[in-house]
């Protein structure tokens, strides 16, 4: 979901999860959809540890976040001390930062997102798109059975050519049966291996049973990766609108 | 000693011709001097215009650091290479180089921080003079806690930024976590290439340390002798303090501006050899016919037991003492006139605009340098062209026979 991207899974929401279509168990739409819904509702709140590892420095981010509908979302960084206060607004398509420490806001231009977001290895793109899988991409079941003593099925996704996608190729794995994602696998327009996001830690939270451990792994940059991990997430919550305004986020 | 006086004396033997002949060479050297002085300070401006703003003679860099531009490939031992400029005299400028946000009221964009030591970016390079607008950053007094920043033109103007400015800046430390920090704008550049242009933020290398969280990490020290020394001779000199760390004149740092002042060069002095062929011609013209004149002379001289020899001999002493005095006068003129091109230049900015060319911007007025070569080339060829051109009628009349001599009109 280059489209549905991972924050974007995470924090974005849109419908309530749609059940897969009766009598097609291995239908490919439905999955797909399944998957986009996973973390989707009217609203929702959670509260959730990155875990950033690189070359040079690893270090861990405890976050609150909150999304309303698909359009707007705000992340608030509780420690380390030195970010602690920092938020993210994202309404659209636009994104702005607050920074406590010199009591600004700062909006994010568009020539840097596809830069890292809070120094992770997601982009702030990858905060924003908000589009379906199933949309943008034509795909089809390249395979299913048994793989590492799991039966999962594999859906290739190649971009619809008007699609609004920098990769060439998703490949998304996810669980025969339960239909929870184990591993997306993205490929740029070259065919090379771009990144990976793996899923695990499938528990009950807020009502829903979802992978709580999403690993995102960067091809390029060997040894290193992105772990969020979902503490509490509880979902189609009471949320003030004006809870996702420039005001507020000054806070 | 005897050729020469015999020579003196038939130079003035006929004054009106010498003195036109002595005008046209004299003039034809100065011509020559002066258009090469402009020329030579063509070339000698655009290796200025690269070198002294910011990139100096050499610079030094850790190994891949030019190629990534890391935030981590810093320079082992920056204080050494200091030292060692210092003691040479040689001008040295350690800067440390960062990628960040930085926003201005509702205006955001992307900046590269360049961490500099404000008094030696003034010592060594020009930067720190070229403002469109305010101070450099050590030339103004903040109040307490307020720390200043230096924007490219193209930047500033795309925050919408003036001197007085608040600006924002946030970035991605060394340690990973989120640095921001305000400054006060205090100073705009004037344009001085596009890369420098678009995204510089300069602000003092403590403030960097601070916002990077980089301590006193260093990525590049830029070396400028200013004159006094060759490229070449700069890193020769200072490559025992420079182990570990990569260090190259500019000419490898640049490689396609190198290319061109060597081009650039090529072409100007081809435009120098057609100048010459041009003064020759004229030169040669003028000694042929007043030789030719002469021919009825040699007959005489001939007549009274004169040897070929000798004629050629006094013909070569009399030319080569007509053109002394000649590039003497043109030498006096033509160091005149470049001494003055020199001072004032010829002002292109009438022509439009700023001048930039492979990111450097160039200084609209054109100035002369005056260097010994623009000087000797003129004169030795000179010399050449009017002996030779007094020979070949000399060498004829030599082997006339003494009666069609006699007779030549």
């Amino acid at each position: 979901m280059k489209t549905e991207t991972m924050l974007g899974t995470l924090l974005v929401m849109g419908l309530a999860a749609g059940p897969l279509a009766a009598g097609s168990g291995r239908d490919a739409r439905a999955i797909l959809d399944k998957v986009d819904d996973l973390y989707r509702s009217r609203s929702s709140h959670a509260r959730m540890v990155m875990r950033v590892v690189t070359e040079h420095w690893s270090r861990e981010l405890t976050m609150e976040a909150w999304t309303k509908g698909k359009e707007k979302s705000l992340v608030r960084i509780l420690a380390p001390k030195k970010e602690k206060g920092m938020a993210t607004l994202k309404v659209g398509n636009d994104i702005w930062n607050w920074l406590p420490k010199v009591k600004r806001v700062m909006k994010v231009p568009s020539s840097m997102m596809s830069d890292s977001w809070m120094g992770s290895h997601f982009t702030n793109d990858d905060m924003v798109k908000e589009s379906r899988m199933a949309d943008d991409y034509d795909f089809q079941v390249t395979f299913s059975g048994e793989r590492r003593g799991k039966q999962v099925v594999e859906i290739t996704c190649i971009p619809k050519p008007q699609a609004p996608v920098e990769w060439g190729q998703v490949v998304v794995l996810v669980e025969d049966g339960s239909w929870l994602p184990l591993l997306m696998t993205y490929y740029d327009e070259d065919g090379e291996l771009a990144r990976t996001f793996t899923f695990s830690a499938v528990k009950k939270m807020g009502g829903r049973t979802i992978p709580t451990e999403m690993r995102i792994v960067p091809a390029n940059k060997p040894g290193e990766y992105t772990l969020v991990r979902y503490q509490d997430i509880e979902f189609d919550v009471e949320l003030p609108d004006d809870m996702f305004s420039l005001r507020r986020l000054r806070r | 000693m005897l050729t020469v006086r015999l020579a003196w004396r038939n130079l003035w033997r006929n004054r009106r011709r010498t003195v036109i002949t002595v005008a046209a060479v004299a003039l034809n050297t100065a011509v020559l001097i002066a258009s090469y002085g402009l020329m030579d300070g063509m070339v000698v401006d655009t290796v200025h215009n690269i070198t002294y703003l910011t990139v100096g003679d050499a610079q030094a860099h850790a190994p891949g650091y030019r190629r990534e531009h890391s935030l981590y490939q810093d320079l082992q031992d920056p204080q050494a290479l200091l030292a060692a400029a210092d003691r040479a005299g040689i001008g040295a400028a350690p800067r440390a180089y960062g990628f960040g946000l930085v926003s201005s009221g509702s205006k955001s964009a992307g900046a590269r921080f360049w961490g500099v030591v404000p008094a030696r970016e003034l010592q060594a390079f020009e930067l720190a003079r070229q403002l469109r607008q305010g101070r450099f950053l050590d030339e103004v007094s903040l109040p307490a806690g307020k720390r200043p920043v230096v924007l490219g033109n193209k930047l500033a103007r795309s925050l919408h930024a003036t001197v007085g400015s608040e600006l924002v800046a946030v970035v991605q430390a060394v340690d990973g976590s989120l640095g921001n920090e305000l400054f006060t704008v205090v100073g705009v550049l004037k344009t001085a290439g596009e890369d420098i242009d678009r995204t510089a933020a300069i602000i003092r290398h403590d403030d960097f340390a601070e916002l990077f969280v980089s301590g006193g990490r260093v990525h590049e020290i830029a070396f400028n002798a200013r004159g006094r020394l060759t490229p070449e001779q700069v890193v020769t000199l200072l490559q025992p303090a420079a182990a570990g760390a990569e260090l190259l004149t500019w000419k490898k740092i640049l490689p396609q501006l190198a290319d061109m002042v060597q081009l650039f060069d090529a072409v100007i002095w081809i435009f120098g050899l057609i100048f010459m062929l041009a003064a020759a011609l004229g030169v040669v013209n003028t000694l042929l016919m007043s030789t030719f004149e002469r021919i009825h002379e040699f007959g005489v001289l001939k007549a009274l037991g004169a040897g070929p020899l000798r004629i050629v001999r006094d013909v070569a002493a009399e030319a080569f003492l007509l053109a002394l005095l000649s590039t003497l006068i043109g030498v006096a003129v033509g160091v005149v006139a470049t001494v003055y091109l020199q001072h004032h230049g010829i002002d292109l900015s009438g022509l439009g605009g700023d001048i930039t060319f492979g990111g450097v911007a160039f200084n609209p007025i054109w100035r002369a340098t005056l260097t010994a070569r623009i000087v000797w080339v003129p004169v030795v060829s000179m010399w050449l062209v009017c002996v030779l051109a007094a020979l070949y009628p000399a060498a004829k009349a030599a082997r006339l026979n003494v009666v069609r001599a006699l007779t030549h009109v």
